[in-house]
């Protein structure tokens, strides 16, 4: 039987710990939270240790952090209405940029695959997309306002600049570029979902989409491209995407967060009923109709709420979770 | 739907719902009795009844209106119908009909004279919808409105040219004011005909922005005291009589005429009492079973005393006639009214000698973001930029916060393309994509007859008539206005994760 070996826990956030984001070499991690800090952790030894602390970025909780795929600059959302990117050019991080525009509370922020592009989104039902300009210079690209409610929410497509985001709404939505104007426009609308969705993941090609939502259940979407062998008859050359799997029935709460390892295909999810459960697709599984077993279950992985789950992007089977009683854990995954 | 608001208003919460987390915060005033315990209410089908006194009492139902939701810094929102009742086609329709309105303290007023004044990006919108020219469209709009009981429909090219001039004069002061005192915030002049845009800088920027926001009044909004304060005295009705109506590009032109600064105590009375769009003359057409084409045409009206189609002017070449005439008019520049051109071409003749100087527009990042400069032995000495859309206007802003904008004047709109694409113009039909029909109505704007507010004499006979000339204190405090911050408030229980 799988399980979930508890390899650490770490202390040191007062209040929730919202998120927390792999460095792209797998070898760092960042965490924040309630208590306005970013902290990072290293592995020293077989032990992981804080190694830095940053304060005074924000003047609010701050709600998410991410790391660009070059690995050298970490941007973070924060409740104060901005996101900061912080780099270490001169020797240790700093803020060098703030990105303000936000009319309040911004909830998540995401890097394209490039680098070259950031997505924001927030409680003012907005999504921004923003170009990195230059040096420590941003540019506001695009304003999104598809979304009717609360923007919890954005991810980028794997490869491409394809960006999705989860709302309050219920829906999910997916926008990308028009290369006449250089603007941005939603291509679609995935409804499902009866109640908030949290959070998604893309798999590792892009083609399919976990979505964790209020409504207790996990959906699984798959993307239909222009002459799919399936049959399915797109709207306006853009591609459909439909709910292939609803997993139900297992999560008794809220699921907060969901993650989908792109090296090992195993999907996490972070709950409300402080379980982390972790899904694993049959070897048969048929693509139109996909089969997601649930591999393993650990109850009462943290005291309270589990926020977030991180697969480490190596792919060595390490996950990372944090809690509203601010602690960190990491786990490994044993088959 | 799409929302009819521009995108700036959609974002400061000016859109048609209530989230959960911002509830309207409007307070409403309980006459209230003396009594010892709490008051007990009863829910009934037809309302609220207060029922402490033993005694059953209807409790009042809470009314908002749009200036109610401008003067708030709470959730300013709240389905459309509730916001725009008294700017709506049925409430034009009703009064055509009754030839009676009731204004915002609820007191019914008598209409002795209804006014239409029409803009031009709507006419343009129309002849693309019905296939008509913008001549034809016109004329039958004109036919359109009598019909419904309108005394006067006129065109508001004389309140565009009034509004450039005063921008043209108002820029030369600042660009002095600020050679003087290079600590203060005279430049970049920002144009402020935009409301979705002003309305954005007084909600999110507050002091930041406002001193750089031009003082001019908008066209919509010198159309309206040319009509209620010169108008009614020509035709010698008090303004309170006249029911003014402006045909306009966007919803957001509601908002700035229902705005408290251009509501006077001494007139009991809104300069433009009613604004209404394309789309819903589109959809007033629709519901009366006729297309504007069907509509029979009349010509717009010229209440501004002597004809001016004279001869010539000596020593002025091409101008007789322009500006005499009625007729829906382009100004040369953008399809926003030209705003940039004007000031532009007035500046680097006035400060730098240039007469005629050269406007090559450069795009930036996208063709919402373009810039024009005026060089002087190598130098730039003018730099003026159009802006438009809500993500540029985000870039602008970020740039004048860093202390890096390098801009004198600013042309800015809330919506992509400017006021031709604006928020209440009516949608493309079939296949049609939006920035087809943008194209379309920017060729139809192009090939309107111009105006040149310069030569207007309407123009001059008004400065020197009415206004007591070019820099009088009347002159200013009739076509100038001012902004105010609203001060955000946000209260933690409002939060939600």
């Amino acid at each position: 039987m799988a399980k979930l070996e508890l390899l650490q826990s770490l202390t040191g956030h007062k209040g929730i710990a919202w998120n927390v984001s792999w460095h792209p070499s797998g070898k760092i991690f960042a965490s924040c939270g309630e208590d306005k800090t970013i902290r990072l952790w290293t592995k020293e030894g077989h032990e992981w240790a804080i190694k830095t602390v940053l304060v005074d970025g924000h003047q609010r909780t701050i709600r998410e952090v991410a790391w660009s795929p070059c690995g050298n600059l970490l941007a973070s959302a924060s409740f104060d209405a901005t996101t900061a990117i912080w780099d270490k050019k001169n020797g240790q991080f700093e803020c060098n940029a703030t990105l303000e525009g936000h009319e309040n509370e911004v909830k998540s922020v995401a890097w394209s695959p490039s680098g070259n592009l950031l997505a924001t989104c927030g409680r003012d039902k907005s999504v921004w997309v923003w170009e990195v300009a230059g040096e420590d210079e941003y540019e506001c690209e695009s304003v999104l306002n598809a979304h009717n409610q609360d923007v919890k929410k954005v991810v980028w497509h794997p490869i491409l600049d394809v960006l999705a985001s989860a709302s309050y709404d219920n829906t999910v939505k997916l926008y990308k570029e028009e290369k006449i104007d250089n603007d941005w426009s939603c291509v679609a609308t995935l409804q499902s979902h009866e109640s908030t969705v949290w959070s998604l993941a893309f798999d590792k090609t892009g083609e399919r989409l976990a979505t964790c939502s209020d409504d207790k259940t996990v959906k699984i979407w798959k993307e239909y491209k222009q002459n799919n062998p399936e049959g399915v008859i797109l709207n306006d050359r853009e591609s459909v995407w439909k709910c292939v799997c609803t997993l139900s029935g297992y999560h008794s709460r809220c699921i907060y967060d969901i993650a989908w390892c792109h090296k090992t295909g195993l999907i996490a999810t972070a709950c409300g009923d402080d379980i982390i459960r972790i899904f694993k697709e049959s070897e048969d599984s048929d693509p139109n109709a996909p089969i997601f077993e649930l591999a393993c279950t650990k109850l009462e992985s943290h005291p309270v709420d589990v926020n977030c789950v991180a697969w480490n992007p190596t792919g060595n089977q390490e996950l990372l979770s944090c809690s509203d009683n601010g602690e960190i854990r990491i786990w490994k995954f044993i088959e | 739907m799409a929302s009819r608001f521009s995108g700036a208003l959609q974002l400061t919460d000016l859109d048609d719902f209530i989230t959960p987390s911002q509830e309207c915060i409007k307070p409403v005033k309980i006459e209230k009795g003396k009594s010892k315990t709490g008051a007990k209410i009863k829910i009934g089908e037809d309302g609220y009844f207060d029922i402490s006194n033993g005694r059953e009492q209807k409790l009042k139902k809470v009314e908002i209106t749009l200036a109610d939701c401008l003067a708030c810094s709470g959730c300013i929102t709240s389905a459309e119908s509730v916001l725009v009742t008294r700017q709506s086609q049925e409430e034009l329709l009703r009064v055509f009909n009754e030839r009676k309105y009731t204004d915002n303290n609820g007191i019914t007023k008598n209409v002795n004279l209804i006014v239409i004044s029409l803009s031009p990006q709507p006419i343009l919108s129309l002849a693309a919808r019905y296939s008509l020219s913008p001549e034809e469209t016109t004329n039958k709009l004109t036919g359109y409105f009598k019909q419904l009981g309108a005394d006067l429909v006129l065109d508001i090219t004389i309140a565009e040219d009034l509004s450039l001039l005063e921008a043209q004069q108002e820029f030369i002061e600042r660009y002095q004011n600020q050679q003087n005192d290079p600590s203060s915030k005279f430049l970049p002049m920002l144009a402020s005909s935009c409301p979705g845009w002003v309305c954005y800088a007084e909600k999110t920027h507050g002091s930041f922005i406002l001193p750089y926001i031009s003082s001019t009044k908008s066209p919509q909004q010198i159309m309206g005291s040319l009509v209620k304060q010169y108008l009614s005295e020509l035709r010698h009705f008090t303004p309170a009589e006249i029911y003014h109506v402006t045909v306009m590009p966007c919803y957001d032109k509601k908002l700035e005429a229902s705005r408290e600064d251009f509501y006077s105590e001494v007139m009991d009375c809104h300069d433009v009492d009613c604004v209404i769009t394309a789309i819903e003359l589109e959809q007033m057409l629709e519901s009366s079973g006729k297309s504007l084409g069907e509509m029979c045409e009349a010509q717009l009206d010229w209440p501004w005393g002597e004809s001016e189609v004279v001869a010539s002017v000596p020593g002025v070449p091409g101008v007789p006639g322009v500006a005499g005439v009625p007729g829906v008019r382009r100004h040369a520049g953008s399809g926003s009214g030209g705003a940039a051109h004007h000031v532009f071409l007035h500046a680097a003749a006035q400060l730098f000698g240039h007469s005629d100087a050269p406007l090559t527009y450069k795009n930036l990042r996208n063709p919402d973001f373009r810039e024009v400069t005026l060089e002087q032995d190598g130098k730039e000495v003018l730099k003026f930029a159009i802006v438009n859309g809500f993500r540029n206007i985000q870039n602008l802003v970020q740039k004048l916060k860093r202390g890096k904008s390098p801009y004198h004047y600013v042309e800015v709109m809330a919506c992509p393309s400017g006021c031709l694409n604006g928020g209440a113009q009516i949608r493309p039909m079939g296949s049609e994509s939006g920035r087809e029909l943008v194209q379309k109505l920017h060729s139809l704007y192009e090939g309107l007859e111009l105006a040149k507010p310069g030569h207007s004499r309407l123009a001059r006979r008004l400065y020197a008539e009415w206004l007591h000339g070019r820099h009088s204190d009347k002159a200013r405090a009739l076509l100038h206005t001012s902004y105010h911050a609203l001060e955000k408030s946000d209260i933690a229980l409002n939060i939600k994760w």
